[in-house]
């Protein structure tokens, strides 16, 4: 052997080893799960939005051949523990905590709401049972708005509240509000409104439970996030102790913050296999992902603006009334992370912030991919409000406003240090890839022809992780565990907490660990989803980039340290003489000398070099997220809108982002596209509509519209890696960012683009017949062309 | 039927998807379902050389056909130059609506060799991919097509 050439693999776009499986059938989803004597699931829903429970008779439905059981929901809580919701309970939510049973027993609350689970030898038997369910229901006033939620005449949804308050009103203020708006040259009221609608994965949610009576064991294969937060769940609802249940996960079809932890129906199919004694299936259908799996982002904000003359954005004061839906969920935890993120990388003054969550008669509130981002939204399309009211370039007024980079890095007014945040250079690179003056000419001459074309940009940053407290023991997103192991075949295995739907995890950190403990990234194996061999963790919050790649980057330097302590002994070296290239540890200088990581750790699995030799080639490595730091960045969309139909083609995205060093650009670019995809969808297409009596109107996918192929565009994509915080560790999340600036972008781009007709936008959602509905109403029926122009 | 060119027999109830059929009674568990009613995709199979829903076909509207399932697309669990060239594009990532854009395009492909963007965005307009944004998908498909163009696998 002459040369030991190590490959570098973080950094380069890695083929994803989740490929070879996913393209050729072979993946493993919930619904692949085929055990022995398995029986299915399918579940009585609710008609109705709010009604009383009179009775429910199921003995023609337990008459039905292969028909094995019917539950109601006063069979399931004698056979489980009432409490509160585990994942609030989990989150440390201290507010008002509505009793509710796994099963509708007195009442249901929305439309889909389960009222009895029926059991049998197949789907087709499951759903012909709950055909032969007959429940009798009372009608109740459905509460289907906030606003009449928070009317004291309202019915309370939830006994045991007596309101429909699920947070109550709170204000905080930072900096001197009264003071900055009193000093302004100009404030602006706005009213904003931002539509309810959902993560949708392909794969809905789904488990297979299976009870070992003998063993007193449960085990659920899920499709979760977290194998762990599901096991606390099922732990607790099912009153097993936590080492006697095990949660097991394979492929994941998306999720995009759906996912978390065990829902109603999965505890429901777990209770009913210990009943039975033998494995239940559930996995949702469309129907059931669209009306009850969970939906996001019904908020709406008034909001105050001190301006100057100028065009600086002085202060901010906002009331959020937040719509967190019928079941208890992240909605009342949302406006802490609004309220703190709102100034975004903004030089404000001050900032008063209140906000009330309501209870309503819909789909409970889940988190959604950037579930805060309706700060940025808000806070973009004021920008852009103001910038129109003071006749700037939407590039002007944000680099006028944008904090730049200074050392010590300011803070936002909520408090965290903006260290590290590209902003500036990032509107300014924007500005020099579409040629600004070069689009307003061109945007000139389509006017003239009756085309109207429209320029809009935003701006966010994402706490990915966010950055170290200066005064904390640990990071911002606590600890990141992983247990690492050389493998007796020179396997070099991670177990992580990590539970990837998509993100490419077996990917990229194989690319750390393989760079950083020195084998060829085919000899590192990612462990997940069995709660038996990985630590707590959970795939969320565009974390893993930064924690996960971070804990691996640690543990595999001390998996090696301790390789090489024991190599040392074996090769008759000083350990800090020897390198571990492209799986061989070798002297320095002494290439001859190598022998395979396979052969080290044969020899210290023999046992022939006895105790205290450290002959376990094993750590458990925690990290705290290190120097942290912001993802962030610009986005900029020009559209077209056709004002005979009110369709707006999105003829040009660029995107330009930081999100640190990259692990693997293909898989941080796929990231950003598909949250841009989300975010188009949500303002062109997407929502979760309901009817005045609570009805759920957009049930299937031929009324939840998706964007398809011919919705988005190609996503031009460049990279900032403007700032190294960490010595080690410069990776940051790049999950949520897409999905958190795309819809502002393309708001701020049709407004751009109406603006001949004066069109001011208030709202997130604009389907082709809101586009119609706002050039009319603004225009007054009349084109007033070439008015009101951006620049 | 015929599925995978090997000759499959079955009684499924009259009722019984042929979706179900596939995953239930075949155990060819990589079709998957996203929506059941035939605007996802998920579930594109090629029946007699054409993609169909097999959401919305019966099991017995397929007696006697000749099926092709993702796991028929090449042999012993390798790959064809569309799924390679997938790969090598980061064509996927939850990978769930997968089975239903390769059939579609290995269709599609079959017909249209010289396809270009454009037309590969229509063709695969009525498969929905929640994940990527769509982008490295064509970019996959008109790898492939490339590769087929120049006898490269």
């Amino acid at each position: 052997m002459t040369a030991i050439a190590a490959e570098r693999y973080t950094g380069a776009s890695i083929k994803r080893s989740e490929d070879p499986r996913i393209l050729t059938g072979a993946g493993r989803y919930v619904d692949d799960i085929k055990l022995p004597g398995m029986l299915h699931a399918a579940f009585v829903r609710s008609p109705l939005a709010h009604a009383r429970v009179i009775s429910v008779d199921a003995e023609a439905a337990r008459a039905l051949p292969g028909v094995v059981a019917v539950l109601t929901g006063a069979d399931l809580e004698t056979m489980t523990v009432p409490g509160p919701d585990t994942l609030m309970a989990l989150m440390g939510w201290a507010g008002p905590t509505p009793e509710f049973t796994l099963l509708a027993t007195d009442k249901v609350r929305l439309v889909g709401d389960p009222v009895a689970v029926v059991i049998a030898e197949s789907r087709y038997v499951a759903e012909d049972g709950c055909e032969l369910v007959e429940v009798e229901y009372d009608d109740l006033p459905p509460v289907v708005t906030a606003a009449f939620a928070l009317d004291p005449t309202s019915p309370p949804l939830f006994a045991n509240l007596g309101d429909n308050i699920a947070r109550p009103h709170s204000r905080t203020e930072f900096g001197d509000v009264a003071g900055t708006f009193a000093d302004a040259d100009r404030v602006y009221d706005f009213h904003i409104d931002v539509h309810r609608h959902q993560n949708v994965p392909m794969e809905g949610r789904g488990c297979v439970a299976s009870y070992d009576a003998d063993l007193g064991v449960m085990t659920v294969i899920a499709a979760t996030q977290s194998v762990h937060v599901s096991r606390l769940a099922v732990a607790t609802r099912l009153g097993i102790a936590p080492d006697k249940v095990r949660v097991l996960a394979g492929d994941i079809g998306g999720s995009f913050g759906l996912k978390i932890g065990a829902s109603r129906e999965e505890l429901a199919a777990a209770a009913a296999s210990r009943l039975v004694g033998r494995p239940v299936k559930w996995v949702e259908d469309r129907g059931e992902n669209l009306t009850v799996s969970g939906q996001a982002r019904e908020e709406s904000f008034d909001v105050r603006a001190a301006v100057s003359h100028d065009g600086d954005l002085l202060g901010l004061d906002v009331k959020m009334i937040i719509d967190t839906g019928s079941y208890p969920g992240l909605g009342v935890t949302v406006p802490d992370i609004m309220q703190g993120m709102l100034p975004g990388p903004y030089k404000l003054a001050a900032m008063g912030f209140e906000s009330t969550a309501a209870i309503t008669n819909k789909a409970p509130y889940v988190a959604y991919r950037g579930p805060w981002a309706s700060e940025t939204f808000v806070r973009e399309r004021v920008l852009d409000l103001i910038a129109k009211e003071l006749g700037l370039d939407p590039v002007e007024i944000r680099l006028r406003n944008v904090a730049p980079r200074t050392d010590p890095p300011a803070l936002m007014i909520t408090g965290r240090p903006l260290v590290g945040v590209t902003s500036k250079e990032s509107l300014e690179r924007v500005a020099e890839l579409v040629d600004l003056p070069a689009f307003r000419r061109r945007q000139a001459q389509a006017r003239a022809q009756g085309r109207y074309l429209g320029i809009g940009v935003a701006t966010f940053i994402e706490a990915a992780p966010g950055p170290r407290s200066p005064d904390g023991p640990s990071g911002p997103m606590g600890m990141e565990s992983m247990r690492l192991r050389l493998e007796e075949d020179g396997i070099v295995a991670l177990f992580t907490g990590q539970m990837p739907h998509g993100q490419s995890h077996q990917t990229t950190l194989a690319q750390i660990a393989a760079d950083e403990f020195g084998v060829p990234f085919e000899q590192v194996r990612v462990v997940v989803g069995d709660t038996d061999v990985v630590p707590f963790g959970l795939t969320g919050g565009s974390r893993s980039a930064t924690m996960t790649g971070g804990v691996t980057l640690h543990g595999a330097r001390q998996l090696k340290a301790k390789v090489l302590d024991f190599a040392a002994l074996l090769m008759e070296a000083s350990a800090q003489d020897l390198l571990i290239t492209d799986g061989n540890v070798w002297v320095r200088g002494d290439p001859a000398s190598a022998i395979a990581v396979s052969e080290v750790a044969a020899r210290a699995a023999s046992g022939q070099f006895g105790a205290g030799s450290g002959v376990d080639l094993e750590v458990q490595a925690t990290y705290d997220g290190g120097e942290g730091g912001w993802s962030g960045g610009t986005h900029c969309a020009i559209v077209e809108v056709d004002a005979e139909t009110g369709i707006v083609k999105v003829e040009r995205y660029l995107a330009v982002e930081d999100c640190g060093a990259l692990i693997n650009p293909a898989v941080v670019e796929g990231q950003i596209r598909g949250g841009v995809a989300q975010g188009i969808g949500a303002v062109l297409l997407e929502r979760s509509a309901y009817g005045e009596d609570g009805n759920f109107q957009s049930a299937t996918f031929m009324d939840y519209l998706m964007p398809t192929t011919c919705d988005v565009p190609r996503i031009e994509i460049e990279h900032l890696e403007t700032v190294p915080l960490d010595a080690d560790v410069n990776f940051r999340g790049v999950g949520e960012g897409g999905m958190i600036v795309a819809p502002p972008t393309v708001v701020s781009a049709i407004e751009d683009a109406l603006s001949p007709f004066g069109v001011r936008i208030y709202e997130q959602h604009l389907p082709p017949a809101r586009i119609l509905e706002l050039i009319a109403t603004f225009s007054g029926g009349g084109v007033r062309a070439g008015d009101g122009e951006g620049v | 039927m015929r599925v995978n060119g090997a000759t499959r027999t079955g009684s499924p109830e009259a009722r019984k998807t042929l979706a179900d059929f596939l995953r239930d009674d075949l155990d060819l568990t990589g079709t998957h379902l996203g929506c059941e009613h035939g605007v996802c995709g998920a579930c594109t199979v090629i029946v007699d050389g054409r993609a169909v829903r097999s959401c919305l076909m019966l099991a017995v509207q397929a007696a006697g056909s000749e099926v092709t399932t993702i796991e028929g697309l090449a042999p012993d669990g390798g790959m064809g130059t569309l799924q390679q060239a997938m790969w090598d594009s980061h064509s996927f990532q939850c990978g769930f609506c997968t089975p239903g854009f390769v059939m579609q395009a290995t269709a599609f492909l079959g017909d249209h060799p010289d396809a270009d963007e454009q037309q590969i965005r229509e063709a695969l307009s009525g498969n929905i991919c929640r994940c990527t944004g769509y982008q490295s998908i064509i970019d996959g498909v008109l790898l492939a097509a490339e590769r087929n163009r120049s006898g490269q696998h």
